[in-house]
């Protein structure tokens, strides 16, 4: 109780709830106190509290007054210090005053008075994503199936921050609103497959109007419609269709490949018959003209011996027709009784030997090179090797001699 | 002086406890109204420090901001009678203080229960009056804002509400029903499928059987050309013969005869049955040929 000290109020420079929290400590404890800081303004005002009369007045006053003053400095600087923030260049602050919305700050240091300003910081650059997927009727009462990703930022930290409950919540109810409105407004062709992009557009243009009724201080960056697809029940039909165009294509192929190979093919032979014929009027022309020279050259000489000429050509014919044919002659005279001549037998026995043939009717007239039988051939070949011998033996003899 | 110190100071605490009981702060996201003994005297205070007398007056605060009711999905019959299963959600603020703590008693899920039968009760009328084209595609918006203004009405008077806005999320078909539009959608698709496969073939019959007629016109065209040219060949080797053989018929039929003799019997198998008696045997039996 030695540092209490009492009534010193009239003094005190700090308002009246501070004065009667001071009492006059002794040096040694001013120290303690000062290090100790706030916490022992507040363990003073207990004991100022609790409490009497001790010394009177004197030096301990002044020590109160200064040390007062220092406290309340100290309070001060730390109260600055704690009202003292940094926004971030993606950030704003948005600043409430005794509830009240004051004003929205931009980035840099600022400051703003604890407890009495409320600070709320919020980024306003980063882009957010909500992702959103259902199964939804479309236009003519097909159902399909559809992930969406909505991409937004906040544009209004105020009214994102208080004018909206759960502005995220807000958000998630909106687009499954606005996508199922432009989904039943659309049918399902236009959904799933060419009509997607206008659909994204649609949704962000329908949904931006929700948001701004609401006025949540959301902005739509972009809504993807990052997949529409038929529902798992009847993917398999759909599939089949997508098979079904690959199959009309194939067949299509398929016949266009045989149309290329045959009609290549077929004028390939067009081809081939042109030239056949072409040869072969080439191969007539040119028979004729040889034909034609032959005969005129023939002719030629022809007209200068007739008579020899014809029959030197006769006899050369029935010559060469002789050779190659097989012959019966038959010596008939002129009156004499019928012949019997068994053809049919004489032609089956032609080709082995014709001149065993009938020598008693009829007398054959063998060609020289024919006429040899296998008896003269041997006797021929004995006398020429005999011949041979005999010129050997004598040439050998001759050369002895000399 | 120990006595005097102590009243100063027990008045101290109680003015401090009085002052701190005749401020309060209404925060920029709430509503308040303030009550005399349990009356209403002053409603919609607006945010920021306001004062009151302690013990009298009492504030009572509620949420400004807007606030979502997500009622549960409802079964709905259309103007068909085609059921169809209805999510929606509506968007409400408190508008009157006043009215809504009378009505509510400032309790917002008592607020939510009287706004979710009410909508309910629109939507079921709204959409009895409609087809399922109607309301899936053609007059949702328009539906959607008569509801919302029919509510607003309603809602702002009894219940101090403002119903910004009435959203249906989703319009589905039960189960049993979704199933039979979805074999529905296959034989859609099998139409289709089989479309196209027919398609295929009938662009493949096509093809093929053009690729044969040109392949038999080809044809046909290289043989009478080929016909033409062959012909004209004969002609020119006919005019030849004929140019040649006309300058001595005689010789040539000779000729001719000769060379065919020749031909005629070209081999062993010819049989030739002569008379010596003709005339290349003439000096056969007779070397003067007499």
């Amino acid at each position: 109780m030695a540092w209490n000290e009492p009534g010193n109020n009239g003094r005190d420079p700090w308002g009246g709830g501070n004065r009667n929290d001071q009492g006059p400590p002794d040096l040694d404890e001013v120290v303690k106190k000062l290090q100790q800081g706030l916490n022992g303004l507040f363990g003073k005002s207990g004991g100022g509290s609790g409490g009497g009369s001790d010394s009177g007045d004197g030096p301990g006053f002044d020590f109160s007054g200064k040390v007062v003053g220092v406290f309340a400095l100290i309070a001060l600087i730390a109260y600055g210090a704690l009202g003292l923030y940094k926004v971030d260049e993606q950030e704003r602050a948005v600043v409430l005053r005794f509830g009240q919305f004051l004003e929205t700050k931009t980035p840099g240091l600022r400051w703003n008075a604890p407890i009495i300003d409320e600070v709320n910081k919020v980024n306003v650059t980063r882009v957010r994503t909500h992702t959103s997927q259902g199964v939804m009727l479309t236009e003519d009462e097909n159902i399909v199936d559809v992930t969406l990703a909505v991409q937004y930022v906040i544009s209004s930290p105020q009214d994102f921050l208080l004018n909206v409950r759960e502005p995220e919540v807000t958000l998630t109810h909106a687009t499954d609103s606005a996508v199922r409105h432009v989904v039943g407004s659309a049918e399902m062709t236009a959904v799933i497959s060419e009509g997607r992009e206008a659909l994204g557009v649609d949704v962000q243009q329908r949904l931006q109007d929700y948001l701004d009724n609401y006025v949540a201080g959301l902005r739509i960056v972009k809504v993807n419609l990052e997949n529409s697809q038929p529902p798992s029940q009847v993917q398999p039909a759909f599939d089949d269709v997508i098979k079904a165009r690959e199959d009309e294509q194939r067949l299509k192929n398929q016949a266009e490949a045989y149309s290329n190979g045959v009609i290549p093919e077929s004028r390939g032979r067009a081809q081939r018959v042109l030239e056949e014929a072409n040869a072969y009027r080439e191969q007539v022309v040119a028979q004729a003209q040889g034909e034609a020279d032959r005969f005129l050259k023939l002719l030629a000489e022809y007209r200068k011996a007739p008579e020899v000429t014809r029959q030197r050509l006769y006899i050369d014919a029935v010559q060469e027709v002789m050779q190659r044919s097989s012959k019966v002659m038959v010596d008939v005279d002129s009156g004499s009784n019928i012949m019997y001549l068994p053809l049919d037998r004489i032609a089956g026995q032609v080709a082995p030997s014709i001149a065993n043939q009938n020598r008693a009717s009829a007398s054959s007239v063998q060609q020289s090179a024919g006429a040899l039988t296998p008896g003269d051939i041997r006797g021929l070949t004995d006398q020429v090797i005999q011949e041979i011998r005999s010129r050997q033996t004598n040439d050998s003899q001759r050369g002895s001699i000399r | 002086m120990s006595g005097r110190q102590m009243s100063i100071l027990i008045g101290l605490v109680v003015l401090l406890a009085i002052v701190s009981n005749s401020i309060y702060v209404v925060n920029e996201r709430e509503r308040a109204v303030l009550l005399k003994f349990g009356e209403v005297v002053s409603t919609d205070i607006q945010p920021g420090l306001h004062f009151k007398i302690p013990v009298v007056n009492d504030v009572r605060r509620f949420e400004s901001r807007l606030i979502t009711l997500d009622s549960s999905p409802q079964r709905y019959l259309t103007a068909e009678k085609k059921a169809l299963i209805v999510d929606s959600y509506v968007k409400w603020r408190v508008a009157d203080a006043g009215r809504f703590y009378t009505a509510t008693g400032g309790d917002e899920f008592s607020a939510n229960s009287l706004l979710a039968s009410r909508v309910d009760n629109g939507l079921r009328n709204k959409f009895g009056e409609r087809t399922v084209y109607e309301v899936v595609s053609g007059e949702r918006d328009v539906l959607m804002a008569e509801i919302t203004k029919e509510l607003d009405d309603i809602a702002l008077n009894e219940l101090g509400i403002h119903v910004l806005d009435v959203r249906v999320k989703g319009i589905d078909l039960p189960p049993e029903v979704s199933n039979a539009v979805y074999s529905r959608m296959s034989t859609e698709r099998e139409r289709e499928a089989r479309d196209h496969r027919s398609r295929g073939r009938e662009l493949a019959e096509g093809i093929e059987a053009d690729a044969d007629r040109q392949k038999t016109v080809i044809e046909a065209n290289a043989y009478r050309e080929a016909e033409q040219i062959r012909g004209e060949g004969d002609a020119i080797a006919a005019e030849i013969y004929a140019n040649a053989y006309n300058q001595d018929p005689e010789f040539y039929s000779f000729h001719r005869s000769i060379q065919a003799y020749k031909s005629s019997f070209a081999g062993k198998d010819d049989l030739l049955v002569i008379d010596p008696e003709s005339d290349f045997f003439r000096y056969l039996k007779n070397p003067d040929g007499k």
